[in-house]
């Protein structure tokens, strides 16, 4: 992989040096007054650069249509030539994508440099792309559990996914962003969940950046996110469940829990790090266990992601292990 | 490099005792008729600051900012207007390199410094700040590091108006810039005219989406890249000084402090046999002179006065202006009537309220602030002025808790109406521990359910 992008580096540098230097002698051919609004129209619709636009008109002979594949072409090209470029450039900022469809769930984070772009549709995009893709991943693997299954995806793996919609690499739709946005972004982490029936999951997602997408699916955006994976009793109704799962992951993503600990555990104060043990966000008088106990739901595992965090594999295991226990 | 650094202290401190030096000289030439014993640490004390700084100020300040989206160019715009003022003396030569890599864009905390460019045009002196992230920015409108008064946006002619110029756009109208000045870079690289001509009409509709004076705004169109080369005068240098003049009309001048009515937040008061109450506290802003009328705001009170005699430092004053530490003499007041933390200013000029809108920056843990968020209902005290009074969180609509390290805005409701107005800053406490810091954004009348709530 990583040989083929610096292969193709390699061509481009070769293809950009010549163009940029062009820009101070090259003369182009004035413009036609029919051409202009063509090229006003084009701009409109796909966003990219004037120059870009007007370069494809004169390759294409002002036929919109060619001139606007071209141009998508030639983003891609342009975008892992950018992105190589980039490459390295800290990225500490970002989303964290949440998305739950019946009993699964995937969040994702995609970091880039500066929140001036983590506000961007074309990023929202992405993180959107990237929560697709993985959900499309795991499509499946959910039938006949009988009991939850939790599992990770690396920025490798994620990079080598299809998207859901025409099935290119997600790290193309990287690549393709990042030439638009010009700055530097990776695919950092994803995680799907799966439960059967008689559990559910809890999500919330915190710091939701109001979404610019026009016809945006279910994925939420936001600077944190959670999953708690809960088993209910039968009792408990459908709806209050919703609310439940909503106030558990608001707790997750604010007390930032290590592990999940026992009813058995003696209620602690402000740095218990046993989710379980914790005082409860929404009413400290009161523990985390406290508050479950009489509504009939168990908490199993729990996940959280904080956008730009430090990754501590070493914290993320033990959870696991005390949630068996 | 010691040497240097230490020759260069050397020199300041040889300055600095120099202007002292001929400050108490032409004070104790004046009217001054004091023992100067007695005079020599007080004067001291007030010089001292003053002698620190070698900047003169004979212009009026103005912070400006570019914005824009990546690589058009912002960062050599800053450079091409440093070398250009350079010649005419209004500035240092900043290369690409020494603002690109300076610190401050790196770090990133609580009081981050985004400002690391001055420079002065014949009329003005500026402070140029350049954009590190739209949080670093709300933060620090928020805790009062660096505002712009105006920006310069900076597009490409190649590529036109792109992502990120957008929410730059909407970024300075959240802080609250009312000005902008256009400066289409790179005009150089494009031959044809008509293009930047699209540039310029489309970046007008944009301006004019995000709610600006589309049409009036001034479009300059250049290159920063001539400019610093030294190439295509037409497009390099005079653009440039084509911009700046823009900058200069179009920017206009803050209110400056003093030609506000004044305002002397209370610090303490005393009873003088014999002459009367004294309230004393620093000049927040305005000139105030010994006969004034004046009002005292707060706790609950409202009470007229005059203002019979100023001293600053056991000397009686004319006139006192923002900044001043100063003593007030009123007239007819016991000093009961008064408390710490009401206000001492111009009849009428200001009014206690109890329900605010303020945009608010939460510190993060490693700022000292709390380590876990709080929710609606949440009651810290607040502190403005010299007074801290009690108040209740309301968290906006769609918002259900606030994480430290996060700007939000928050509705508070004081416990009883205390001196507010619009812009004024405070400090949020829970404890012993600050945990954020704001700005009134806002004033709400209360409503009966408000008011019952405290009980």
């Amino acid at each position: 992989m990583d040989m083929i992008v610096c292969g193709l580096f390699r061509v481009l540098r070769a293809k950009v040096f010549p163009l940029h230097q062009a820009r101070y002698f090259h003369s182009e051919t004035r413009l036609l007054a029919s051409d202009k609004s063509l090229l006003v129209k084009l701009r409109r619709q796909t966003g990219y650069s004037f120059v870009k636009c007007k370069q494809a008109l004169d390759k294409f002979n002002n036929d919109l249509k060619q001139a606007e594949a071209w141009l998508h072409d030639e983003a891609q090209k342009q975008g892992w030539s950018k992105a190589s470029k980039l490459k390295g450039r800290k990225t500490a900022e970002g989303l964290i994508g949440l998305l739950q469809e019946g009993n699964c769930a995937v969040m994702v984070e995609v970091n880039c440099e500066t929140d001036f772009v983590a506000r961007n549709a074309n990023f929202q995009q992405l993180v959107q792309q990237v929560a697709l893709g993985t959900m499309m991943h795991y499509q499946g693997k959910q039938e006949t559990l009988s009991t939850y299954i939790k599992s990770f995806l690396g920025a490798d793996e994620l990079a080598q996914l299809k998207t859901s919609s025409d099935g290119t690499s997600l790290s193309d739709q990287v690549a393709l962003t990042i030439g638009k946005l010009g700055e530097n972004m990776t695919l950092r982490r994803a995680a799907w969940v799966a439960v059967p029936p008689n559990f559910f999951i809890g999500s919330y997602v915190h710091g939701a950046t109001p979404s610019n997408l026009p016809s945006s699916s279910t994925v939420v955006f936001g600077r944190y996110g959670a999953l708690v994976i809960c088993q209910t009793s039968e009792e408990s109704s459908r709806s209050s469940i919703l609310e439940l799962g909503r106030r558990l992951g608001q707790h997750v993503v604010g007390m930032s829990p290590l592990s999940v600990g026992s009813l058995q555990d003696e209620p602690g104060g402000d740095t218990e790090t046993k989710m379980l043990a914790q005082p409860f966000l929404l009413d400290p008088n009161i523990s985390m266990g406290e508050y479950l106990y009489p509504r009939g739901v168990a908490v199993l595992d729990f996940l959280r992601f904080e956008c730009g965090e430090e990754l501590e594999m070493a914290n993320a295991e033990p959870a696991r292990h005390s949630a068996e226990n | 490099m010691a040497a240097l650094g230490v020759s260069s202290i050397w020199r300041a401190a040889v300055l600095r005792s120099c202007v002292s030096g001929l400050q108490l000289f032409n004070l104790q030439s004046q009217t001054y008729l004091f023992p100067t014993s007695c005079l020599y640490p007080i004067l001291l004390r007030n010089y001292a600051a003053e002698a620190k700084k070698v900047f003169v100020r004979d212009k009026p300040h103005v912070n400006i900012g570019t914005i824009g989206h990546v690589d058009h160019g912002k960062t050599t715009l800053t450079a091409a207007i440093t070398k250009v003022l350079a010649e005419t003396g209004g500035a240092k030569y900043k290369k690409y390199e020494d603002i690109d890599s300076a610190p401050e864009e790196k770090s990133r905390g609580i009081t981050i410094n985004a400002s690391h460019v001055e420079y002065s045009t014949a009329n003005r002196h500026y402070s140029h700040t350049d954009c590190p992230g739209h949080a670093d920015y709300v933060k620090n409108m928020i805790t009062g590091t660096s505002q712009m008064d105006g920006c310069i946006l900076v597009v490409a002619a190649t590529d036109g108006q792109m992502p990120q110029t957008r929410e730059h756009l909407l970024l300075a109208k959240q802080i609250g810039v009312e000005h902008v000045v256009v400066f289409v870079n790179k005009a150089d690289a494009v031959e044809d005219k008509e293009m930047l001509d699209l540039v310029e009409l489309e970046i007008r509709e944009l301006l004019t989406e995000f709610g600006y004076d589309g049409e009036k705004t001034p479009v300059i169109i250049g290159s920063a890249l001539c400019a610093l080369e030294g190439k295509n005068q037409e497009l390099g240098v005079s653009s440039i000084l084509k911009l700046l003049d823009s900058v200069d009309d179009c920017i206009p001048l803050p209110t400056r402090e003093l030609d506000k009515p004044f305002l002397l937040p209370i610090e303490s008061i005393h009873s003088i046999p014999g002459r009367g109450t004294v309230v004393t506290g620093t000049l927040e802003r305005g000139i105030v002179k010994k006969g004034d009328d004046c009002e005292f705001v707060g706790h609950n009170k409202k009470i007229q006065s005059v203002v019979t005699g100023i001293e600053t430092f056991h000397q009686s004053l004319e006139r006192a202006e923002a900044g001043d530490n100063l003593g007030s003499l009123v007239r007819g007041l016991k000093r009961e009537d008064l408390r710490r933390g009401m206000v001492m200013c111009k009849p009428g000029s200001i009014k206690p309220h109890q329900k605010i809108e303020a945009q608010v920056y939460i510190l993060s843990k490693e700022e000292g602030g709390r380590h876990k968020p709080f929710v609606s209902y949440f009651m810290p005290v607040m502190f403005s002025l010299t007074w801290d009074m009690a108040c209740r969180v309301v968290l906006p609509a769609n918002k259900e808790m606030v994480m430290p390290g996060e700007d939000t805005s928050l509705t508070l409701i004081l416990r009883q109406p205390m001196v507010l107005e619009k812009g004024q800053r405070f400090t949020l406490r829970d404890g012993n521990r600050t945990i954020g810091t704001g700005l009134v954004t806002d004033i709400l009348e209360m409503t009966p359910d408000d008011q019952s709530k405290w009980g």
